[in-house]
């Protein structure tokens, strides 16, 4: 399936609450198959919203084991539809950036440890608790489902000194 | 679409004695021009509030016509104010992809902490992208807290940084710890 263009703010979907997915079908398998392609697509990427890029339901995929911080602790690829968290405990800050924010970031406090439920493609409720830096992003894929950016919940700012060319 | 040689930029700088209206009155007379900020730091340090800003405006404009409308405003506020015309070359930032570092350091207050570790920095060709410092503690046991943002050249790793500063670490007496904090785009 093709890699979809990621919207940027001020984009409105990006704002916009998720409904939940009611029915788990093709039209839902083949979202997956665009926000996978998408997340692998953006250089770096560890995860996508269905609402980055224009679907307004409760599904994301995020997969860390590619990345430096999440290598040695994740689950794979997840791809999560009607993700609720059920627990969470830790705090630590971490500086983020988004694909739909670009040229800003700025330190953000998320849980390090969350327990979650989910349906994973094949309807299956799936329990599970990520830590640290997969936690983190699953936190922040799931924030883009009740459209809130990382800008509404950042502590401190810092603009993107080195990747803005010029004014 | 405005063409980049259209636009020119400045530097402004406004410190003085901090006051509740201050950023308003000054972005008031940017306002009033039809200035952009397009890069801007303001904090408290001390008891003093300092401004720094990038603006930047569409030809034709001069530094004197910037100047005639903020200097009224700062003379009332009690504030110096500072401006400098930026070229087009000052203007453009390269692109890279530096690792980021913040750089911690405190330990019991002295005179040069900031110069004896910039010093070394320096010597590596290390940029500094942040920096900020804090006298915290009491009156008897003043404690000094640095903490620096740099770029790390290619080859430089944080453990190296730390090396570097290790015999400073013991000369000084203080605490020196990095990390690496490259934003994480998700």
């Amino acid at each position: 399936m093709p890699v979809q263009p990621v919207l940027r703010y001020p984009h409105p979907i990006l704002k916009k609450l998720c409904n939940r997915v009611e029915k788990i079908d093709q039209n839902i398998h083949r979202l997956i198959e665009d926000l996978v392609d998408t997340m692998h697509d953006g250089p770096g990427s560890v995860g996508v919203a269905a609402s980055q890029i224009g679907v307004t339901l409760r599904v994301c995929v995020v997969d860390v084991s590619k990345n430096r911080h999440g290598k040695e602790n994740n689950h794979g690829l997840l791809c999560m539809i009607n993700p609720e968290i059920t627990g969470r405990c830790g705090l630590a800050t971490m500086r983020e950036g988004c694909m739909s924010v670009p040229d800003y970031t700025g330190d953000v406090d998320r849980a390090t440890e969350i327990t979650l439920l989910f349906n994973d493609p094949d309807g299956t409720i799936q329990e599970i608790t990520a830590s640290r830096f997969e936690a983190v992003a699953i936190q922040h894929e799931m924030d883009h489902l009740d459209g809130v950016l990382f800008l509404d919940r950042v502590t401190s700012i810092k603009t993107g000194l080195f990747r803005r060319k010029s004014y | 679409m405005t063409q980049q040689s259209d636009i020119l930029h400045y530097a402004v700088s406004v410190v003085g004695k901090d006051r509740p209206g201050i950023v308003a009155a000054i972005t008031g007379g940017l306002f009033n021009l039809g200035c952009n900020i397009a890069d801007s730091s303001c904090t408290m340090l001390a008891g003093e509030f300092a401004m720094i800003l990038i603006v930047s405006l569409k030809r034709p404009f001069s530094k004197s016509r910037l100047i005639d409308e903020l200097k009224p405003i700062c003379d009332k506020l009690g504030m110096t104010l500072g401006v400098r015309t930026l070229h087009a070359d000052e203007i453009a930032r390269q692109e890279t992809d530096s690792e980021i570092c913040m750089i911690s350091v405190y330990g019991a207050d002295q005179p040069g902490i900031v110069y004896h570790v910039t010093k070394e920095l320096a010597a590596r060709s290390i940029n500094i992208t942040d920096l900020n410092t804090k006298l915290i503690g009491t009156a008897e046991e003043p404690v000094y807290v640095l903490m620096l943002e740099v770029a790390l050249p290619e080859g430089e790793s944080p453990e190296g940084i730390e090396q570097t500063l290790a015999a400073l670490k013991k000369e000084l007496k203080v605490e020196i710890s990095v990390r690496i904090i490259t934003p994480v785009a998700f």
